[in-house]
């Protein structure tokens, strides 16, 4: 680095955040260069608490936090990554004793005036444009053109030469020019070139490039010998040209100022990717990761197939050792095709695509995540300043005039007013968290009301509660939000995302709704497990009608709800054929549920004879079990959907001497569970039945009195008095049950040993 | 002019091997004619160093064929899956063409194939005369790959059974056929390679087995990526068909043939066109050769007995047989997909009533 040891003794690296090909080139430079200081693109406010990055408790993956004192939603981020370049030369500062800071920007100005104000006035609200969007050092989203050339240049450079994966170009360069000085010199000349053909700066990178230049020229006015700046690539042309400090100056002269405050919070490798909205992260942590811990060995293509057969083989699939060295030979064949000098990331993916996975395409898929994204969560000192998100629940909690007490206290809202559903809100995200401040007192009981109960009790640990969910945001509905997210990723059963999406609803928490309902609705279509769509549908109906009470937009999940009904009654047919009496039992009783739960939501007529006909087609089926399909006939019937003549002209069918005793047995049981009352009142169900029980041998008589017994349990005395008293044909108006008539013929007296014989079980029982 | 029907690719194209070969200094695996890259730019088009036009002889991802040469390079035996009409067989004819400058070494799988037609027959009027004899033998195109280091082609691998597909397995782990009756083997020299084609969809197919799986590099070939592509690709080939069947074509026929491929694409991507819907894909392909099938037959079925207007009803009946291939389960994917989906689609109100009639 002449040149630039020509320019002041001050060496510019510039770097990829979060590059590990540029972290390890990094590392070796300091190593030449031995500097006195090191200064690093940050927030130059920040700089107090830069050291404890190097602290052997710091685990990364780390983020420094800034936001403004009285606003931490509009939280600012700095991830650092095990293999962040900046986390790199911090640790190297920190074991060679050279002093380290920041230089960019205070934090305060950022705080004063987000980037990306503007557009966050689009609707959103602030919550969830600072939860999705966080600003990275360099990619304050919005202020700045989203241009790639900004966001990655490094990236762009090598998409140009046709690579996918930045970091794999990084390496072959390496691979071309061994000594790292002249690749941080060729990476500053083509920066050089890049800049020159975008139009000038936006005003904030302007200032941020201003503030950068005056605190170099600072430090080499404080500092006698080498200085090395690690800063984004972008902005090495800009820091090494000469400016006047004047002009420096009168650019950052007058920036708004806010006071903000900062602290370190542990973060997870899944949050440092593109694919979770934030702006300068990497495509794949994972693969990143790799490359640093592998950057000292040659067998790095080696081991990366061998994580991946490892994944494959924890999924099932059998990989051999063999499959793995033909995978690398052929990712060293598409290497040379592509006249690459080794493989890179892309080799590594088509090779293992066709050796391990078959061809398949959708199986890497099914890895990807796990591989590229990684699990890992960083750790943070204990010293580290208080956590944002205990300073937005006492904010919370003064505006909501709740008080912290560890003595029990009994809590009761009214949802329609504005401050009862602001305290339930709170409440409704801390139990998400974890933090069960409040209990519910009647949970599950009146969810269609405007009335929540709560007991009120604050627990110490609850704050270490708190501070563990950190790493989901930085302020609670942020952190309820990403923890919700979170588990919806883990759930895999139907009922258990629609209790999901019932809390984020609950909660007020629309991000993680509207990600469950996508979640749910994906899950939903692909399932065709009936069983599991039937138990879906209460709770989901719960929410629809609940959601009224919270004045939420329940629209979307509407629509979701009505097809989820429509796809159930066309699978239903099939779940209810084979089951044996337990699972029968079960159908019937979910089938029951989910028709209330379909009554519940009153859905449109076509939703609501799609689901008739479902029904429908299980009574005709005659492979239906028939406890299901008598169960399913009682609701029809009620629904009137089932004329009352046909009504017994079916029971006459399912109860004629043709179907064996017990499949009609099965089907009586489905059809009067719930509803043996009628059989006061409809002569013609109860004639069928009559002749049904008259028509039964001894033996099956006595073998079927539990089932009978069952269904008239559900009779009070008096319903039963009556139910006899038709029976006797006396008709239902006969004050007192069971006179003998003196004239009883045969037929009487049947039915008075059938009948008694019922009722003596029936009060034994 | 030839008076052959159709020339093998070595032959059609032997003015854009040659140009290619001309100017082609870069390094050759042993046994190649081209270099790697030489090979791509056949197959992908471009242009020669002498500035012959190459033509590109598959339209699609790149990184497939990539890997699809390079897996030759590496001596791997190579396997290109795909349901039908994905240009599997057509891939395969020109990279033999490129590679090895042949294309004819050749066995097509089928239910009857047996060992005699994969390793070697006997001339049994040799056999019977002298006794097994190297004279006796009848080599087969794989023998003969082996022998003169070249590339040998088997279409339809999973046609066969699966036990005549395990004679390969020596052939491709040890590159030698061992002749027990003769005492002796064949060992394949420098440049010999095995590559195979199958279809990953259909039903009625062996399953390959998994010790023959694992001795091939494996590329799908998908379907189009893009419906204007897949649209542009049936019309034309539905055009084709019906001048040749003398069938007119109606006025509307476009308009069906973007339905139509709807329908296929949504149940066969399992999610709606716009993305917001996930579907249950059925059993069967849904291929864009059957999309053809569909559409030809809907043509016929309009000409003749619906005065050549093309409507839904003609096509419906084709199209459930083309989703409905296991009755139970694709039956509710389809009228899943009906209700949920088709049902509130305002121009398919038609397909809708038409479907659920065919049902």
């Amino acid at each position: 680095m002449d040149e630039d040891a020509a320019a002041g003794g001050i060496s510019f690296f510039g770097v990829r955040h979060h590059g590990p090909g540029s972290a390890s080139s990094l590392v070796r430079a300091l190593d030449a260069l031995r500097p006195v200081a090191v200064l690093i693109e940050g927030p130059s406010d920040a700089s107090g608490i830069l050291p404890m990055l190097a602290a052997p408790e710091m685990k990364p993956p780390v983020a420094l936090l800034c936001y403004p004192e009285d606003d931490p939603a509009q939280t600012s981020f700095w991830p650092f990554a095990e293999f962040s370049p900046e986390y790199q030369a911090t640790l190297w500062a920190a074991r060679h004793g050279a002093s380290v800071s920041f230089i960019d920007l205070p934090s305060t100005a950022r705080a004063a005036d987000p980037p990306g104000k503007a557009d966050r006035a689009g609707g959103e609200t602030p919550e969830e444009a600072s939860g999705s969007a966080g600003e990275a050092p360099a990619t304050p989203a919005g202020e700045v053109e989203d241009s790639p050339e900004f966001r990655d240049p490094v990236g762009v450079l090598a998409a140009a030469a046709g690579y996918q994966d930045g970091e794999s170009w990084w390496a072959d360069l390496i691979e071309q020019n061994p000594a790292p000085g002249p690749v941080f010199g060729a990476i500053a000349e083509a920066m050089a070139a890049l800049r020159e053909e975008l139009a000038a700066l936006p005003e904030f990178e302007a200032r941020r490039e201003a503030h950068m230049r005056l605190a170099i020229a600072d430090a080499r006015a404080r500092l006698d010998g080498p200085i090395a700046v690690v800063c984004g690539a972008w902005h090495v042309p800009a820091l090494r040209a000469a400016r006047a400090k004047k002009e420096d100056r009168a650019l950052i002269k007058g920036l708004p100022r806010k006071k903000s405050v900062m602290t370190w919070a542990p973060w997870t490798a899944p949050r440092l990717a593109f694919a979770q909205a934030y702006g300068a992260g990497v495509a794949a942590p994972g693969w990143c990761k790799h490359l640093w811990q592998t950057r000292q060995r040659h067998d790095g293509a080696s081991l990366w197939l061998a994580r991946i057969a490892r994944l494959l083989r924890d999924k099932g699939h059998p990989v051999s050792t063999a499959a793995l060295i033909e995978a690398e030979r052929l990712a060293m064949a598409l290497a040379a095709i592509r006249e690459r000098p080794k493989p890179g990331f892309e080799e590594l993916r088509e090779a293992a695509v066709a050796c391990l996975f078959g061809g398949e395409t959708l199986l890497w898929r099914s890895i990807e995540d796990t591989l590229l994204l990684g699990d890992e969560v960083g750790e943070i000192p204990a010293g580290a300043p208080l956590a944002p998100l205990i300073e937005d629940l006492q904010r919370q909690q003064k505006q909501a005039r709740l008080k912290p007490e560890a003595l029990q206290r009994e809590l009761a809202l009214d949802l329609r007013s504005d401050s009862g559903r602001f305290r339930s809100t709170l409440l409704h995200r801390l139990a998400i968290l974890g933090v069960e401040w409040g209990k519910p007192l009647d949970k599950g009981g009146s969810r269609g009301t405007f009335r929540e109960r709560w007991m009120l009790a604050w627990e110490p640990e609850y704050a270490v509660q708190l501070v563990e969910k950190l790493v989901y945001g930085a302020t609670l509905a942020q952190a309820a939000n990403g923890w919700l997210a979170e588990r919806l990723g883990q759930a895999s059963a139907l009922d258990e995302l629609a209790e999901l999406i019932r809390a984020a609803i609950t909660a007020d928490l629309p991000e993680a709704a509207a990600r469950g309902l996508a979640v749910f609705e994906e899950k939903a279509a692909l399932s065709s497990n009936a069983a599991e769509m039937l138990a879906a549908i209460p709770p989901l109906a719960d929410i629809v009608r609940y959601g009224e009470a919270r004045a939420s937009d329940t629209g979307a999940l509407n629509a979701l709800l009505e097809r989820l009904i429509v796809e159930t009654a066309i699978n239903l047919i099939h779940a209810a054929r084979d089951l044996d009496a337990e699972a029968a039992e079960q159908m019937a009783a979910r089938i029951a549920a989910a028709h209330a739960g379909v009554r519940l939501i009153e859905p449109d007529a076509d939703i609501l004879d799609a689901w008739h006909k479902g029904l429908g087609r299980v009574l005709d089926d005659a492979r239906a079990t028939p406890r299901v399909a008598g169960g399913v006939a009682q609701i029809l019937y009620e629904a009137e959907i089932l004329a009352a003549e046909d009504a017994v002209d079916l029971l006459g069918r399912r109860l004629s001497p043709g179907t064996p005793v017990l499949e009609a047995a099965g089907f009586l049981e489905g059809f009067f569970l719930a509803s043996a009352a009628r059989l006061i009142h409809d002569e013609g169900l109860r004639q069928a039945v009559d002749g049904w029980l008259l028509r039964l041998d001894e033996e099956d008589f006595v073998a079927h009195l539990p089932l009978l017994r069952r269904v008239f349990a559900g009779l009070d005395g008096m319903e039963r008095k009556r139910l006899i008293a038709a029976a006797l044909g006396k008709g239902p108006a006969l004050p007192t049950g069971f006179i003998p008539a003196p004239d009883g013929g045969a037929l009487w007296r049947t039915h008075l040993e059938i009948l008694r014989a019922l009722l003596t079980e029936n009060s034994n029982g | 002019m030839s008076d052959l029907l159709r020339l093998p690719a070595e032959q059609s194209y032997a003015g854009e091997l040659a140009a290619l070969a001309r100017g082609d200094d870069a390094g050759k695996p042993e046994g190649w004619k081209l270099s790697p890259r030489a090979v791509l730019t056949y197959l992908l088009g471009g242009e020669a160093s002498d500035g012959t036009v190459i033509s590109p002889k598959y339209v699609g991802r790149r990184r497939l064929m990539e890997t699809a040469v390079a897996t030759l390079a590496t001596d791997r035996a190579l396997l290109l899956l795909g349901v039908p009409g994905t240009a599997k067989s057509w891939v395969s004819e020109h990279l033999a063409a490129a590679i090895t400058g042949d294309s004819t070494l050749l066995i097509q799988c089928t239910a009857g194939t047996d060992e005699n037609q994969i390793r070697y027959g006997w001339n049994y009027a040799q056999l019977l005369a002298k006794g097994p004899s190297p004279e006796a033998l009848v080599p087969t195109p794989l023998y003969r790959a082996m022998q003169d280091g070249k590339l040998c082609r088997l279409e339809e691998l999973t046609r066969m059974g699966s036990d005549v597909q395990d004679t390969l397995i020596t052939v491709l782990s040890e590159k030698m056929m061992p002749i027990a009756e003769l005492n002796s083997a064949i060992y394949a020299r420098r440049g010999f390679n095995v590559i195979a084609t199958a279809n990953n969809r259909d039903k009625g197919v062996n399953e390959l087995s998994s010790a023959l799986k694992r001795r091939f590099n494996v590329v799908v070939l998908p379907l189009p990526d893009d419906m204007e592509q897949e649209v542009a690709i049936v019309a034309r080939r539905v055009n084709e068909m019906a001048l040749g069947l003398a069938l007119p074509v109606p006025r509307n026929a476009q308009e069906e043939i973007a339905r139509v491929l709807t329908i296929f694409r949504e149940l066969r991507s399992g999610a709606t066109l716009d993305g917001k819907t996930t579907l249950k894909t059925p059993s069967g392909s849904l291929s864009t050769a059957e999309a053809i099938a569909t559409l030809v037959g809907g043509l016929s079925q309009a000409a003749w007995f619906n005065d050549g207007r093309l409507t839904a009803r003609e096509l419906a009946a084709s199209v459930v047989g083309a989703v409905i291939k296991d009755p139970v389960q694709d039956k509710a994917v389809l009228e899943e997909y009906l209700e949920t989906v088709l049902k509130k689609r305002g121009p398919y109100s038609a397909w809708y009533a038409a479907l659920n009639e065919a049902i």
